[in-house]
């Protein structure tokens, strides 16, 4: 199971709509879920309607709160995601298994919904999930980093508690250059030994929210970044040494 | 998700729930509560005038899960009842069922109404004198639900209601997770992980630990607070807990015990709960045991600065006519 959690503040400006990037995430069988944060006041209503188009596009859910709501919300959007996923698995397949002319979980007798629920509940726990956080760095988003962050090690808390294996992967946008996506974390399963994630983050203002989607859709098919900043494999190296002594 | 319920919409009163597949009929009465998967009303069954408490389910798949999870606790149950012929708990899971409402089937069960008020609120009233004994009972409950494989979870103040005198009752079992998964719900000031002091699988010392921030929050929630969200999460940890009990009278006799529940110290919770009746007991058998503050009236306090002033002024009149 592969997801996408998008977490910004604003619209973006630059590049391919982030909703086509979205819609083509959940083509390719990634859904994106959003998360808005705001400090103070609003998100504004066109970031708002934004939010919530990529997430509809992505076939996730879209939420927008303030960062000391971020952790739970994370956590709570990455578990009823996997939950949601196995749920329409499961009822593509109903037919089949049960030979019933049910189409949805609920129209199922008490006793079979109860054995099927049972199915879905050891999936969700059992199944590999890849979760890939892509963070809008441009300059406003500066003063909730230190929320995201937290938000990001506590969502690995919840994941290393499941029995499936359980792996995230961290980027944010835009790098040096405006088009830029920079990944902060590979594929990791723990980040305890995992000094500050964001370190060599430049704030810039542009926010290139939909060629980010793309190029993180591209990393989850292929595991690599075609074209990506050369500097990235030295910051993985960097992360690994730092780990040491950072906690 | 198929939400087959909205959050913000509540049954009023007087509205009829038939099932759908086992025709029982209810008759609602007000709405109690609501908790993660659903809402929650005291209902009369049929024409009688018994009250149960029915929760209707936001997305059946997660009303379905937590069914089937009270469905194994009973029939768990049955069996501990026979071996120790305790018949004093009737059956918690009434009826399961559908209810078609327009052209929305939603789903909902039937459980025992369980009377009685919040942790917090049977505190405030009857005083910090019950921990001992409400504690002890809740222990009871969780070496229970462990020894049935699960661990409750969600364990906070308002899952848990007290009535008469300090019997206990878990509500909402939407978090209850088997042990060795993760824990599916959670409130971060109870939580673990949140303490830096573990993980988030389901395992029993995961609700031990749960149940001593439980009652750091209800001695001294003013305390407790300084230490969680007004900290940064990098410096939260579970020594200040620990620290916490050490430092408050009240908890003086549980000083070993917080320490061992916080750290993850005890080898199962049957020894965390026979360890907190000794030191319930102890604490008890203690005259020098801190009296509880009893508020004193104003009016005494007026009358006992009048007095001191009069005898004071008595003296000096009895010494200057000297």
């Amino acid at each position: 199971m592969k997801q996408i959690l998008l977490i910004t503040d604003g619209c973006s400006n630059v590049g391919v709509s982030p909703i086509v990037a979205a819609a083509h995430a959940r083509e390719e069988g990634i859904t994106v879920n959003v998360v808005g944060v705001v400090d103070q006041g609003a998100i504004g209503e066109l970031g708002a309607a934004e939010i919530a188009q990529i997430a509809k596009a992505g076939g996730g859910m879209d939420r927008i709160v303030q960062p000391h709501q971020l952790s739970q919300t994370i956590q709570m959007m990455t578990r009823k995601t996997v939950v949601q996923t196995i749920h329409q698995v499961v009822e593509r397949e109903l037919r089949q298994i049960l030979h019933t002319d049910a189409t949805h979980i609920e129209d199922l007798p008490p006793q079979q919904r109860s054995e099927v629920v049972k199915v879905m509940d050891e999936l969700t726990e059992t199944s590999e999930l890849q979760v890939a956080l892509l963070i809008d760095a441009s300059a406003s988003m500066k003063p909730k980093l230190q929320a995201v962050e937290e938000a990001i090690r506590d969502l690995m808390l919840s994941l290393q508690a499941r029995q499936g294996k359980s792996e995230i992967a961290v980027f944010h946008f835009p790098g040096r250059a405006s088009d830029e996506t920079v990944m902060d974390l590979d594929w990791t399963q723990d980040l305890s030994g995992v000094g500050s994630l964001f370190r060599r983050m430049q704030m810039r203002g542009a926010t290139p929210t939909g060629p980010a989607i793309y190029k993180v859709i591209e990393f989850i098919q292929y595991d690599r970044m075609v074209g990506s900043d050369p500097g990235f494999r030295n910051q993985s190296e960097t992360d690994g040494m730092l780990g040491d002594y950072v906690v | 998700m198929t939400t087959s319920f909205n959050a913000s919409s509540s049954l009023a009163p007087g509205t009829w729930i038939e099932g759908k597949w086992h025709h029982r009929r209810y008759l609602v009465e007000r709405l109690l509560g609501r908790g993660a998967n659903g809402a929650v009303y005291l209902v009369r069954r049929g024409r009688g005038t018994e009250l149960a408490a029915l929760k209707i389910g936001y997305d059946a798949v997660d009303l379905q899960s937590e069914i089937n999870v009270l469905t194994t606790l009973a029939t768990h149950q049955n069996k501990s009842d026979r071996r120790m012929r305790n018949s004093a708990s009737r059956p918690f899971l009434l009826d399961v069922d559908d209810y078609k409402l327009g052209q929305m089937d939603m789903q909902f069960y039937v459980m025992r109404y369980v009377e009685g008020v919040t942790l917090h609120q049977y505190m405030e009233k009857n005083g910090p004198e019950w921990m001992g004994l409400i504690g002890y009972r809740l222990l009871q409950k969780l070496v229970e639900l462990h020894e049935a494989g699960y661990v409750f979870g969600d364990l906070k103040p308002e899952n848990i209601m007290v009535s008469s005198y300090g019997q206990v009752e878990l509500v909402d079992y939407g978090g209850v997770s088997r042990i060795g998964r993760s824990v599916k719900q959670f409130t971060e000031r109870y939580d673990r992980g949140y303490w830096n002091a573990g993980s988030r699988a389901a395992d029993p010392g995961y609700d031990l630990f749960a149940f001593a921030v439980l009652w750091l929050h209800v001695m001294d929630g003013a305390r407790l607070r300084r230490q969680g969200p007004d900290q940064l999460p990098q410096v939260r940890s579970a020594n200040d807990l620990i620290n916490l009990a050490h430092t408050h009278i009240r908890l003086k006799s549980y000083e070993s015990w917080f320490k061992r529940a916080i750290s993850g110290q005890f080898a199962s919770s049957h020894e965390a709960c026979s360890e907190w009746k000794q030191a319930a007991i102890r604490s008890g058998s203690k005259i020098s045991s801190p009296p509880i503050r009893r508020h004193t009236p104003g009016w005494l306090k007026g009358i006992f600065v009048a007095s001191i002033i009069l005898l004071g002024s008595t003296l000096y009149i009895i010494l200057q006519s000297n």
